[in-house]
């Protein structure tokens, strides 16, 4: 296996990315991280929250396919395979517990849950 | 009891052959240096002998928990003693089989501070046992009558069931742990945990009638003065620390020989006086622990406790703990000048103090407290005169016949309501059911007044009086023990001619002032358990005579006392070779002066010690025994003006307590007033500034915590981007500074960020060609 | 492969466990379903042997700390455990008991087990982990059963709103650390952290510096990681959600979460190593400055808004996650003092006092909160349903010496243990925090520290003198009596016996973190063996090692 993509990279394959784009990914998926996390803070809904952190996760999950690409290995795209996994199973989490509290309260507004304080 | 006849026989061969044991003793075996043996191997089960008792105190504190009414908690530390006292035969088992030899058992590690590279900069205290037959010795009378007291104590303390009785047997289980490790631990930090724990146990079990004053006055009393002792003892452990780099026994005894050669040649000058000074602070804590003058004060007091704690811990075990420190650290007392003379001046002014106060005392148990003061002095003489065998060989058999003189008095305190004068009590020998009793006190009596050649407490003390007259700085203390030892005769059988034989006739105690348990509060005791039947009126009133357990208690301890005669009355006995084949042995080099004093010193003793003995005895049976018709009055109360004020002074125990009360407390009370008017205006002043700071703070952190959920969000979102920011400022600044230093980016590719870690990385390419070959073709 | 699996066995036994107790937990059979918690104790221990006997392999740089947070894992976990007994499914088995039909569907006895294994599981693969994305998933796995265990755990509102902010809050908190995660892996090339840390040191020794995006990625994944363990700024969570959780589960919280991030920690720390000095890499034995300075700071933030917080509060769960806070505050102090000279013991070894305070921590909470867990308030004069709460507030534990002696002892005993009072446990643990700090010359912090636990002793005190001292009945309205779940009680009386037992014999214990907390530089030797094509079977070297680097696949 080792001696085949030795081999490969030798003869050029994959073909390199174009110069300058893992600048452009990680700028794209900060700014993703970014977002998602401003949407985190300011939103009030709590779905729409989730989503923003599912942003979060696939902005780092982006920046590291594009590493993966920039390192010419695997293990970056393996971990994304797995940040999906864990995604996934966090959104299941995420809707069940938002149903759970719709039913409580007939209300996704996250003020409303306020009652431990201080 | 071997009889009277085989005794004798044996007794001729034995004076015939004393001046040749004495010093055979030294010369049976050759010893040199700390006279510490070589290191051997015992299985690490031994190493359970002061843990089953601490199980013993967990299973009775579960009992409290669960509100136990029965006597289960006395059958577990009983059980559990018992348990301790077979595994401690076996360990002497093994240290027999290795005589002079030592072992070390490993029970886990507690200590263990490391503050350098260097072996002098740790701190090695650990969970180790050190079994010599030292150690053995004592732990074959702390386990064994541990256990009998146990025994004794289940029905002495029954009208106490419940929670008291839980409580009881706790701390007494405890402070069997604590005093297995006082004499079983391989370091001085150890044996200083278990002289606290001992200390702590001896105080909840003196202060156990918490609800009366006397007692809670005692404890404090005891708790307080130990303090002074445990000053210099803690003192002494930690310069013995910080001059031999080492807390455990092996490691002191190794690196204080050449002192100890210094020291035999009689080069006290070359002894640097810090190492000189360790002993003189051990002997403060031993001092204090063992109730020796100035800090005896305590131990009467103590006597507050329920009898079968005076009996432990009071009389046989903890306040020989002291004898123990200074026989297990014998090597060190050596390299002092003056420390063993200390050691014998105060043992033999305190025996002498502790006598004449004994015997113009009414109290019968304080006059077994003060004999015990007394006995204690001739304990650390034994040891200060440089016999060194005597003062643990008296430690074991006093041990024995101590006990028994205070289990005796105890029954006759549980019996007669808590009644301990003697001038209210006579004759009990002729009453139904006391005649146990009255032997075991006769036979207790006879040890402690040292009745010849048929008690093991004579032979004992017979040896301490023959050392000191052998040593020719040390004449005068045997003169002062001897006197001591008429003295201890006349007011032990003064206690026994006045309460056990003559015209029988008794007072019962008033519970509510007696000294013992009666006087505890019986609302909460068990109201069916026969309080009824004494105490309560006492025209109906009967005396209680006592039950199995103490019958057979008492049995056990006469017979042992009697069997202990065989362990001394060899002057190379079993008990001598178990002291001289220890840490101790090494003063048996030292022992070679053979002063005569007409005769050889210890055989001449053997017979003026019993002819004193017995004229005590004597004076005692005049003056107390002999046409004395009444319970209150004797032929001695006539004398008594003769002596003028003396006797009156001796009863009020020579004003010590009012002369220390006058001396320590009163400038000590004074001084605390004004520290605490400078604590009120200069440190509460201070500390009530530092508690108005964070409570401020948290009233302005506070409105942070509000409870809604994206705020929280909006806090942790900015505080890391706030740290982010400091990265990233202190980055840019660090870059400024060192730009040179560092190998810029040269991949064009990246733009501003340096993130192509391989290809600026010449260590990485090399060792990656793969990845190398990738960063080309990138580019 | 073999010997990752051999050093997986006791998650797998868990794992095993956690089916058997899923399938086991929906029986109609009352017996077979209380058969729950014994399954689980059983597992646990199987676990916990198994970790305490497999060999130690892992290619990271703290190679015992594995064995060590797995049998610690195990051992907590075993008294989490019988805090637990009735937490999931108490309103449905008394019904089941006044007679009605048992509904599977309604029951989650079943899934509380099976996320509190899964949960442990997790903490356990933390401790083993040796790759970014192992550590990953062992912290997500550790993090994910928490989420429905909190909003589960009673069925007021209050267990859902503390529920609702764990989870989305830590879902941020999961989202900085992976994408730290990702930052360390584009500026090394590789997710084993033995490369990381070797690429990240080799390459400050040549430029004197970790590279900026090697050091964005540590600090984002760290800040991250900082929910785990409840640190400033990502503490905000702590006290509603300690508050609003049952008094078992938020036992599980404050240990079992906050033992996952420190390993975490300590392992990412690692890779940026301790090896900084004022004349850059290896000229002393300190962090890279950025990042001393940040765990500095938010030490010190850590501890002292923890204690400070604490002051205000009349709740006893607020209190001790308050105090929670702070105490990990104390243990960043380890970290930032790190593994010392070469040959450190543990009072040297701030990453080994760290391991052994997290030992001490995990035992002293576990029986303060058993005592608010052992304890509930019955409405006096209401029908018996519904009408069962927690005890929470300060005041339902006065006089609690005369009417439960033993739970008074408990919460006196681990409360003087927390405070760090001498001859118990707390102290043991705290003793090497402060020397190992003091070894690194962090002579400020340890000033701070000691600040702290004097503040601290104000409301350690207050736990203490309540139950203890101040008589009278609870001025609420409802009866505080002792829940029917025996096993609450004794978790904290085990718990009590081990600090003061432990306090005295805590060597033992302390040679095992100090061994756990060696530190190995990754060395050129660890880079060599990874391309070495003959695996060794030393205990330093990782014989698969090769097989796990970037570039062999």
């Amino acid at each position: 296996m080792n001696t085949l993509f030795c081999t490969l990279a030798q003869s050029g394959w994959p073909e390199p990315m174009p110069t300058g784009t893992l600048f452009h990914y990680l700028v794209i998926s900060a700014a993703m991280f970014v977002i998602g996390l401003i949407g985190f803070v300011t939103r009030r809904n709590l779905i729409i929250m989730f989503l923003c952190t599912e942003l979060m996760f696939q902005a780092a999950g982006l920046s590291l396919i594009a590493f993966s690409r920039f390192h010419l290995n695997h293990t970056g795209e393996t971990f994304v395979i797995f940040v999906l996994t864990v995604a996934a199973a966090e959104a299941a989490l995420a809707l069940a517990l938002v149903v759970l509290l719709f039913r409580r309260k007939e209300s996704l507004d996250a003020e409303r849950w306020a009652e431990l304080r201080g | 009891m071997s009889g009277l006849a085989g005794q004798l026989a044996i007794m001729h061969e034995t004076l015939g052959s004393l001046a040749l044991a004495a010093g055979d003793a030294a010369h049976a075996q050759p010893r040199f240096g700390t006279g510490v043996g070589a290191k051997f191997d015992v299985p690490r089960l031994f190493g359970l002998i002061p843990f089953i008792p601490l199980l013993a105190c967990a299973l009775c504190g579960l009992c409290a928990a669960m509100k136990v009414k029965t006597k289960l908690p006395a059958a577990i530390t009983v059980g559990c003693l018992l348990a301790s006292f077979g595994l401690t035969i076996g360990l002497y088992a093994q240290v027999h089989a290795n005589p002079g030899d030592f072992a070390i058992i490993h029970a886990f590690e507690w200590i263990n501070f490391q503050w350098g590279q260097s072996e002098a900069q740790s701190l090695t205290a650990n969970f180790s046992f050190y079994a010599d037959s030292l150690t053995a010795l004592w732990m074959l009378f702390v386990t064994g009558l541990a256990t009998l007291i146990a025994l004794y104590a289940s029905e002495y303390m029954s009208h106490d069931v419940g929670q008291g009785y839980c409580r009881f047997f706790m701390a007494f289980s405890l402070f069997v742990f604590s005093m297995a490790c006082l004499v079983m631990g391989d370091n001085l930090a150890l044996l200083f945990l278990g002289w606290e724990g001992v200390g702590l146990c001896s105080y909840l079990l003196i202060g156990y009638f918490y609800k009366k004053p006397s007692a809670v006055a005692a404890a404090k009393k005891a708790f307080v003065v130990n303090r002074i002792g445990d000053l210099g003892l803690s003192l002494g452990v930690m310069l013995a620390f910080v001059q031999f780099g080492s807390l455990e026994y092996a490691e002191i005894f190794r690196k204080a020989e050449p002192f100890l050669a210094l020291a035999r040649d009689g080069q006290w000058q070359d002894i640097p006086w810090t190492v000189q000074l360790i002993p003189i602070l051990l002997t403060i804590g031993a001092f204090g622990k063992s109730a020796q003058l100035p800090l005896y004060v305590w131990l009467p007091d103590a006597m507050e406790g329920p009898t079968p704690v005076s009996a432990l811990i009071h009389a046989a075990t903890m306040v020989t703990a002291g004898v123990y420190l200074v026989a297990r650290m014998f090597p060190l007392f050596l390299v002092s000048e003056h420390a063993l003379t200390i050691v014998a001046w105060g043992g033999a002014l305190t025996a002498l103090l502790a006598a004449t106060i004994g015997m113009a005392q009414f109290d019968i148990k304080r006059i077994m407290a003060y004999s015990t003061v007394s006995q204690l002095g001739y304990m650390f003489c034994g040891l200060g005169v440089m016999g060194v065998m005597g003062g643990p060989a008296h430690v074991f058999t006093h041990a024995f016949f101590k006990a028994m003189l205070f289990l005796a008095c105890g029954a006759v305190m549980h019996g007669f309501a808590g009644q301990l004068d003697l001038r209210k009590l006579s004759g009990l020998g002729k009453m139904p059911g006391w005649r146990i009793v009255t032997v075991a006190m006769f036979v207790g009596c006879i040890n402690l007044a040292g009745v010849p050649f048929i008690t093991a407490g004579f032979y004992s003390k017979d040896t301490i009086l023959g050392d000191a007259f052998a040593n020719p700085a040390m004449v005068p203390i045997g003169w002062i023990l001897l006197i001591t030892a008429g003295l201890t005769a006349y007011y032990t059988f003064r206690v026994f001619f006045r309460v056990f034989v003559g015209p029988a006739y008794y007072e019962p105690g008033d519970e509510l002032h007696a000294h013992d348990d009666h006087s505890h509060d019986h609302a909460h005791a068990n109201k069916d358990h026969g309080h009824d039947s004494h105490g309560h009126g006492h025209s109906a009133w009967q005396p209680h005579p006592p039950g199995w357990a103490i019958n057979t208690v008492l049995i056990l301890l006469t017979i042992l006392s009697f069997a202990a005669i065989v362990t001394v009355f060899k002057a190379d006995g079993w008990l001598y070779r178990m002291v001289t084949n220890s840490s101790a042995g090494a003063g048996i080099a030292a022992d070679h002066h053979h002063k005569f004093f007409g005769f050889d010193a210890h055989a001449a003793m053997k017979v003026v010690s019993g002819i004193v003995a017995i004229a005590g005895i004597a004076v005692a049976f005049v003056l107390h025994y002999s046409g004395r018709t009444s319970a209150a009055t004797s032929k001695a109360d006539s004398l008594v003006p003769m002596l003028g004020p003396i006797p009156r002074w001796a009863q009020n125990k020579w004003y010590v307590d009012e002369f220390y009360h006058f001396l320590f407390v009163r400038p000590l009370w004074l001084l605390s007033v004004v520290f605490a008017a400078i604590d009120k205006v200069l440190v509460d002043g201070l500390v009530n500034v530092f508690g108005w700071v964070p409570k401020a703070l948290a009233k302005t952190a506070r409105p942070l915590q509000n409870g809604v959920l994206h705020d929280y969000a909006l806090r942790m979102a900015g505080g890391v981007a706030l740290l982010l920011l400091i990265i990233v400022l202190m980055v840019n600044r660090g870059d400024r500074t060192s730009a040179a230093a560092s190998i810029p980016p040269t991949d064009n590719s990246i733009g501003t960020l340096p993130a192509a870690p391989a290809a600026v990385d010449p260590i990485a390419v090399s060792l990656d060609p793969i990845r190398a070959k990738a960063q080309e073709a990138v580019r | 492969m073999n010997n990752v699996i051999a050093q997986l066995w006791p998650e797998i036994a868990l794992f095993v466990t956690t089916c058997l107790v899923m399938v086991v937990g929906l029986s109609k059979d009352r017996g077979t379903r209380k058969l729950c918690a014994p399954i689980s104790a059983i597992g646990i221990i199987v676990a916990g042997y198994l970790a305490a006997t497999t060999s130690v392999d892992t290619a990271t740089t703290l190679p015992f700390m594995a064995k060590y947070g797995k049998v610690l894992a195990a051992g907590v976990g075993l008294l989490l455990l019988m805090l637990m007994a009735g937490t999931a499914d108490r309103q449905l088995e008394d019904a089941v008991d006044r007679g009605e039909k048992f509904e599977p569907l309604r029951s989650t006895r079943a899934e509380f087990y099976a996320f509190f294994l899964f949960s442990l599981m997790g903490l356990m693969l933390c401790a083993g982990a040796s790759d970014l994305i192992f550590l990953f998933l062992a912290l997500e796995l550790t993090s994910l059963p928490t989420y429905v265990m909190v909003a589960l755990s009673t069925r007021r509102d209050r267990s859902m709103e503390a529920g609702v902010k764990y989870f989305f809050l830590g879902a941020m908190g999961a989202a900085m650390f992976l994408f730290g995660f990702a930052l360390i892996y584009g500026a090394t090339g590789s997710t084993a952290l033995a490369d990381v840390a070797y690429t990240i040191q080799n390459r400050a020794a040549g430029t004197g510096s970790i590279g900026p995006l090697a050091l964005t990625g540590l600090v984002l994944s760290l800040l991250g990681v900082m929910f785990k363990i409840a640190a400033v700024p990502m503490h905000f969570y702590t006290a509603d959600v300690y508050q609003g959780a049952a008094s078992s589960v938020t036992a599980f919280l404050a240990f079992v979460p906050k033992c996952a991030g420190f390993f975490a920690i300590m392992l990412l720390v690692g890779c940026a190593g301790w090896a900084f000095g004022p004349d850059g890499y290896g000229s002393g034995t300190a962090l890279p400055p950025e990042l001393r300075i940040l765990l500095w700071t938010i030490a010190v933030l850590t501890m002292t808004v923890g204690n400070v917080l604490a002051l205000l509060q009349t709740s006893v769960k607020r209190i001790l996650a308050y105090s929670s806070i702070a105490h990990s505050g104390y243990m960043l102090v380890g970290v930032i003092a790190g593994p010392g000279p070469a040959e450190s013991t543990l009072a040297s070894n701030g990453l080994a006092a760290v391991l052994f305070y997290l030992l001490t921590y995990g035992v002293m909470s576990v029986g303060t909160f058993s005592v608010v867990a052992a304890l509930e308030r019955r409405r006096r004069a209401t029908a018996a349903d519904a009408a069962i709460d927690e005890v929470d507030h300060i005041d339902e534990l006065r006089g609690l010496w005369k009417r439960q002696p033993h739970l008074a002892a408990v919460m006196v005993i681990c409360a003087l243990g927390l405070l760090g009072l001498p001859p118990l446990l707390g102290f043991l643990g705290k003793l090497p925090l402060f020397t190992s700090a003091l070894g690194a010359g962090e002579i400020v912090l340890v000033v701070i520290l000691g600040l702290n636990s004097a503040i601290a002793a104000a409301y350690y005190l207050r736990l203490v003198s309540v139950p203890f001292l101040e008589s009278g009945e609870p001025s609420t309205p409802d009866a505080v009596v002792p829940t029917p779940f025996p096993s609450r009680a004794l978790a904290g009386v085990v718990a009590a016996v081990l600090v003061v037992v432990a306090g005295l014999a805590g060597g033992t214990l302390g040679s095992h973190a100090e061994r756990a907390g060696t530190f190995r530089f990754p060395t050129k030797t660890m880079e060599a063996t990874r391309h070495a094509s003959q695996p060794t079977s030393t205990v330093s070297v990782p014989p698969d090692a090769a097989e796990r680097g970037p570039n062999a696949r």
